[in-house]
């Protein structure tokens, strides 16, 4: 049975009808424990039928070490939105729920190869010099969230500097635990800034620029 | 876990920029009135502009079960429904931009309405904007937001798999949602500041069935202490004035809403406690504004009666563009 009944893939083909460029959908899936790797993979493969622009790559994360490794993907299911050239755009977890107008969001952006910050955030963006790791943790039922790592994803499309992860937490427990997640949307930078809740971009630029002076120390 | 996908939408800047243009009606709030006004407005051939904010939905997107709305026997997720009353919005030719009111001026017509970037113009406007969570305004409350601090349930349940969580409220809110909670935690401790609840009979009757809930009566939380996370909270019985600890892993928050006012102060008459005043049929102080929904009515909070009033408010903007019309104003 499909994941996107006739109905939302109607809607799917819209939202990305007029796509700026070609995208790819590179998904690292396993056969064995790996909760959603299945239906991530059936997802990342429907949504890639309902436009001429985007192809789905299926690598297995065993077998395909050295992908995965380029790719900086360390645990599965990922999906990595890759266009003119990889930006840091990655999902961990389905992309479900509210996500999944995350993950279309993403598709969207990297087509089109530039973020829609302001031009305070695009200035801002620019002067990062160090490599910066942005982790949104969301669950599929939080309507908050997808604004969080829309924002980051941009971020990541923003700057080479920087790569965003949606880290979808109920399948991520341990990093849950490790981040100390207690709320939806969290966002860590770097291991050593975090933002509680859906940040405006300020806010989240202010944090990112606090993260970044401690790197470079 | 069933596999659920949910698209809101995408982009803000859809909208009519063209100068000059000015809407028949623009609503603002994108909860189940805001959503009801724009399918009706649709159908009534209104050119129409909704603006329905980042969070899609408003509350009914964080409600886990909705099953007091009309049409689904079995109750519908509130994520879900908020979702079917999106799509059914955009089907009648209202415009549905997901951005945010900053600023009104309704002191002369048209009404202006901006957001960050666009200002827009509209004959008739509809407030909905609806309300959001109050906090307690205790001590230890700001600082554990998000970590151990929760609004919502739907979001945040997950992390206290095993846990336990207060929850602080006697209403519908904090006891439906309190239940939703039993699904993760091993413990519910509903603090409320009476000796019984307000919420409807059949969440009561299933809360006190529920082996994993337990009540501290006639108290009211002071202070929520923690160090990394939340570890307790301390309550105080209103009726003996002693204070006691409840250990706790986190503690949920259904002590009522604020409505989302903040912009309209000044504009249209609110009441004393900031909800936006209304006559019978949704009108404002201001002719040709309306209000819908939770903003103009802290009384009844039901996702149905937030869409009949929605639907009220189009009919009677509709009524309102036609006068104007008639008498060659506007």
């Amino acid at each position: 049975m499909p994941l996107l009944d006739k109905e939302t893939a109607e809607q799917v083909k819209q939202e990305l009808a007029d796509l700026a460029g070609p995208v790819r959908l590179v998904m690292f899936t396993q056969k064995f424990e790996c909760d959603y790797c299945a239906e991530t993979r059936q997802l990342v493969e429907e949504v890639a039928a309902l436009s001429g622009q985007l192809t789905a790559k299926v690598y297995n994360f065993v077998t395909d070490k050295e992908k995965a490794e380029e790719l900086g993907v360390d645990k599965i299911p990922a999906i990595a939105v890759v266009g003119a050239e990889d930006y840091g755009v990655r999902f961990y977890g389905i992309p479900s729920g509210y996500e999944f107008t995350s993950l279309l969001h993403a598709i969207r952006m990297v087509a089109a190869g530039k973020a829609e910050l302001s031009e305070e955030g695009m200035q801002a963006l620019a002067e990062v010099t160090e490599p910066m790791h942005m982790q949104v943790f969301v669950t599929p039922t939080c309507p908050y969230c997808p604004m969080s790592v829309v924002l980051a994803h941009q971020m990541a499309i923003a700057s080479q500097m920087v790569r965003a992860d949606m880290v979808e937490a109920t399948e991520f427990p341990h990093l849950a635990m490790k981040y100390q997640v207690m709320g939806v949307p969290r966002t860590v930078i770097n291991e050593t800034a975090h933002i509680e809740g859906a940040a405006p971009e300020p806010m989240v630029l202010e944090k990112l620029q606090g993260a970044l002076a401690s790197a470079g120390e | 876990m069933e596999v659920k996908l949910l698209i809101t939408p995408l982009e803000p800047e859809e909208a009519d920029k063209e100068a000059g243009a000015v809407y028949d009606l623009i609503i603002i709030g994108g909860g189940p009135a805001g959503l009801t006004a724009a399918i009706y407005a649709g159908r009534a051939a209104l050119r129409t502009l909704a603006l329905t904010g980042p969070g899609p939905g408003g509350q009914v997107s964080v409600t886990d079960m909705v099953e007091n709305f009309p049409g689904f026997p079995e109750g519908i997720s509130g994520a879900e429904l908020a979702q079917r009353m999106q799509s059914q919005a955009g089907r009648f030719g209202a415009q549905i931009v997901s951005d945010t009111a900053t600023k009104v001026d309704f002191s002369t017509s048209p009404f202006t309405i901006q957001t960050h970037s666009v200002t827009y113009r509209a004959r008739t406007v509809i407030i909905a904007t609806g309300a959001s969570p109050r906090l307690l305004g205790v001590p230890g409350e700001a600082e554990f937001l998000g970590r151990g601090v929760s609004t919502c349930a739907t979001c945040d349940g997950f992390f206290y798999t095993g846990k336990r969580v207060v929850v602080v409220g006697g209403g519908d809110s904090a006891i439906a949602e309190g239940i939703f909670l039993t699904k993760f935690a091993d413990e519910v401790i509903v603090v409320h500041r009476r000796d019984q609840l307000r919420a409807t009979k059949i969440y009561q009757e299933r809360a006190f069935a529920n082996p994993k809930m337990r009540f501290v009566w006639d108290s009211v939380v002071e202070e929520i202490l923690g160090e990394q996370t939340v570890t307790s909270v301390r309550v105080r019985n209103v009726k003996t004035g002693e204070t006691s600890a409840v250990e706790a892993d986190g503690v949920f928050v259904y002590v009522g809403m604020k409505p989302g006012t903040e912009l309209f102060a000044g504009q249209v008459e609110l009441d004393e406690a900031g909800y936006v005043l209304t006559g019978q049929r949704q009108h404002t102080s201001v002719p040709g504004v309306f209000a819908a929904g939770d903003v103009q009515s802290p009384d009844f909070r039901q996702v149905v009666i937030a869409a009949g009033s929605g639907a009220v408010a189009v009919m009677e903007a509709g009524q309102f563009l036609a006068e104007q019309a008639h008498s060659g104003a506007g």
